[in-house]
């Protein structure tokens, strides 16, 4: 069987045995509302990581998708990830959980040096995507740290348009 | 050689994934996970007990000696003061109704953070001490005893609760989550435990009325200059009565509203509208806070700094009071005013608004009505001339913050306002809005910014939902009437929705509202230009910052 082939085949099987490896990272009794509520807003953690299980899987196998398609489904993922208290090495070391479950899935299918050179390849999509995810990273902790500095300017601007409102060496009330 | 850890390893989020039982891991006070500490003098002015410097990343918090002793005290206190406390440790049957619907159990995956088992932190030690299984068998019975290591815990995680009250909803016993918050916060102040970001706005509210501390004449010119700034957008200067004795009405907003942006823009809302109105109202520098951080301390606290409103409207004679769009100021108002600093003083009347002649039976007690009510009750009679077009710009949607809608129970006046002012109006999902809405995870004193990260995944849920609306019908604004919300919400926004902005509820009404007299608006109440206006009206006055 093509190498194509057998990522179309395990479309399915391979995303959610990922979202179940993410899962797992999580206590123990986290993991069970994760895996069995079903509502993208009541269990927005879990349809964040499903979307993203999709979106990688297709991307790394090699299916007819657009980056900015690939980067639309990890952002809210990613963007959970760079919020939830993980060194950046947790955060997105995630996306490496899908090598084992690739491998054990595709190595009786490469066979063939052929075959062996199309999944390195889709291995090496995943290793690019990671870095892109990486850079996502970035960009929302970077969000995040402007964040505090706006905030830290917002919570007092009247004050400071009204300090600003004396003229020099006159004398500030208040 | 040294043996690296395998991948699984390195990612797992709390290595090891042993056995260890939920109630054995510890949290790790790791900076931007909890609030800074409360200043020894803060607490000191405040007559706080126990007050001493300390550092939550320190092993030794510097608690006071005999600190059980005075916690068992506290808790026997608190037991024998609300009986509600004692059911709400009774009753659980922990069927988990509430586990997935806390924001932060949603946003930090800690088992802590379900409701269910954040609670079961102080119902362990309630077991222990309590209840006759516990006494005898103990840690079998799910007791267990105090050490300074569950003070921390209750430390960590009674600032990971916003007292928002989605669990209590989906509670069949409708236990509140909130008030059990509420009382460890107030047992841990027993041995001088607060938190900076609460405990200062508490004292500035306790010498100067609000919480930066702006004195009388220094508020009265800053409300000024945001007259001066509807004059630039208007053309009409709105009157500013400050302590106006005999008025009808007096209006207490949070003082947010005067400080920070954007809650500046919802405060000249105000002032525009009661304007037009030409309503008989008086502004308070010493009432000019209607938030009250002391219920995020103590029922006392909150007791003391809630005092104000009722002797200021004795001492002004009005008969109502009328309170602006905040969230918590509500739900100490509808709930607890009354038993704290009630009844309201013999000039007050029950609430009746001079324009339409309604009388608002639902605050006969209280004599104070939410500003959406009575906004709402304007347009009802038709009394505004509003132009909803001018904010055709914006697809709006409306956030129930948590208080007015679970705590007020007021769903549908904002709504009403909201879609008289704008042309474009979304709701979000269903289980994200009215009773079920989500807070925006900062509520309850949890606003400040150390702990920006911790509010951006306790507000996961909210930013999910308005990026969800934001995404599928192009929603680019987010109306609220919490000032903590107006505070707390961009951030959230920018984070989960980017280029989504949020305004309170009266700032869209007093851009819509036609004025008598106004020039034509070329711009907005944040002066930024209305799209589709020409260029070649006479361009409106500039004003300076």
């Amino acid at each position: 069987m093509d190498i194509r082939d057998c990522f179309r085949k395990y479309r399915d099987e391979i995303p959610r045995l990922w979202t179940e490896a993410v899962y797992a990272t999580y206590p123990f009794e986290t993991k069970g509302v994760l895996r069995t509520v079903s509502d993208p807003f009541g269990n927005p953690g879990a349809d964040m990581t499903q979307e993203a299980a999709k979106g990688l899987y297709d991307a790394v196998a090699g299916e007819e998708t657009s980056i900015d398609d690939v980067r639309a489904s990890l952002e809210r993922f990613v963007k959970l990830r760079a919020v939830q208290r993980h060194t950046p090495s947790r955060a997105l070391g995630v996306f490496f959980l899908l090598k084992p479950i690739m491998r054990e899935k595709f190595a009786p299918h490469c066979a063939t040096p052929a075959a062996v050179s199309d999944y390195l390849t889709a291995e090496s999509r995943l290793d690019s995507l990671a870095l892109m995810a990486f850079d996502m990273y970035m960009a929302d902790r970077e969000t995040l740290a402007q964040a505090r500095i706006d905030e830290i300017r917002d919570r007092y601007a009247q004050i400071a348009r009204w300090a600003r409102s004396f003229k020099a060496g006159s004398l500030i009330a208040g | 050689m040294a043996k690296l850890p395998t991948p699984q390893e390195l990612i797992a989020s709390r290595p090891p994934l042993s056995g260890e039982s939920w109630l054995d891991v510890k949290p790790e006070f790791a900076p931007g996970s909890f609030c800074y500490p409360a200043k020894k003098e803060t607490m000191e002015l405040l007559h706080m007990p126990n007050p001493h410097e300390w550092d939550p990343t320190a092993d030794d918090w510097g608690l006071p000696e005999n600190w059980e002793q005075v916690l068992c005290d506290a808790f026997a206190d608190r037991l024998e003061k609300h009986r509600s406390l004692k059911l709400f440790m009774d009753i659980c049957v922990r069927c988990g109704a509430c586990a997935d619907k806390c924001h932060f159990f949603l946003g930090t995956n800690d088992p802590k953070n379900m409701p269910v088992l954040r609670a079961e932190l102080l119902r362990s030690l309630y077991r222990r001490d309590h209840t006759m299984l516990g006494k005898i068998l103990g840690k079998a019975a799910g007791a267990r005893g105090w050490d300074t290591s569950v003070v921390k815990e209750l430390f960590y995680y009674a600032y990971q609760c916003t007292e928002c009250r989605r669990c209590s909803l989906f509670c069949p016993y409708g236990i509140d989550t909130a008030e059990i918050t509420m009382i460890v916060r107030e047992l841990l102040h027993e041995v001088g435990l607060g938190t900076h970001w609460i405990m200062d706005p508490v004292k500035n509210c306790s010498f100067t009325g609000n919480h930066l501390g702006i004195q009388p004449h220094s508020f009265v010119e800053i409300v000024e200059m945001l007259a001066d700034d509807c004059e630039t957008v208007t053309g009409i200067r709105p009157k500013t009565p400050f302590n106006k004795k005999n008025a009808e009405i007096l209006f207490i907003t949070p003082s947010g509203d005067v400080f920070a942006d954007p809650g500046i823009y919802t405060f000249m809302g105000y002032l525009l509208l009661f304007h037009e109105l030409d309503l008989d109202y008086t502004l308070s520098t010493y009432a000019s806070e209607g938030g009250n951080f002391g219920s995020f301390t103590s029922f006392n606290m909150a007791k003391k700094l809630n005092a104000k409103m009722y002797a200021e409207a004795e001492r002004l004679n009005v008969k109502w009071i009328l309170g602006g769009e905040c969230g918590h100021m509500w739900r100490v108002i509808n709930q607890y005013m009354d038993t704290y600093n009630g009844p309201a003083p013999a000039n007050m009347i029950p609430p009746v608004s001079p324009i339409t002649g309604t009388a608002f039976a639902n605050a006969a007690s209280t004599k104070m009505v939410h500003i959406a009510e009575f906004t709402a009750d304007l347009i009802h009679h038709n009394k505004l001339n509003l132009d909803p077009s001018r904010n055709d710009h914006i697809i709006t949607t409306f956030h129930d913050s948590c208080n007015p809608a679970r705590g007020l129970g007021m769903l549908d006046e904002p709504r009403y306002v909201l879609k008289a002012v704008c042309n474009n109006f979304v709701e979000m999902p269903e289980n994200t809005i009215r009773e079920q809405t989500f807070c925006c995870g900062a509520g309850s004193g949890l606003n400040t910014e150390e702990i920006m990260e911790l509010r951006m995944r306790a507000g996961m849920p909210r930013g999910n939902a308005l990026r969800y609306v934001q995404q599928k019908f192009g929603v680019n604004h987010m109306a609220c009437v919490c000032a903590i919300d107006r505070a707390t919400l961009p951030p959230l926004a920018n984070y989960w929705a980017p280029g989504v902005t949020v305004s309170g509820l009266h700032e869209l009404v007093a851009n819509a509202l036609v004025m008598e007299g106004e020039q034509k608006r070329t711009m907005d109440l944040r002066q930024e230009d209305l799209p589709g206006i020409e260029e070649d009206e006479p361009a409106a006055q500039e004003g300076g910052e």
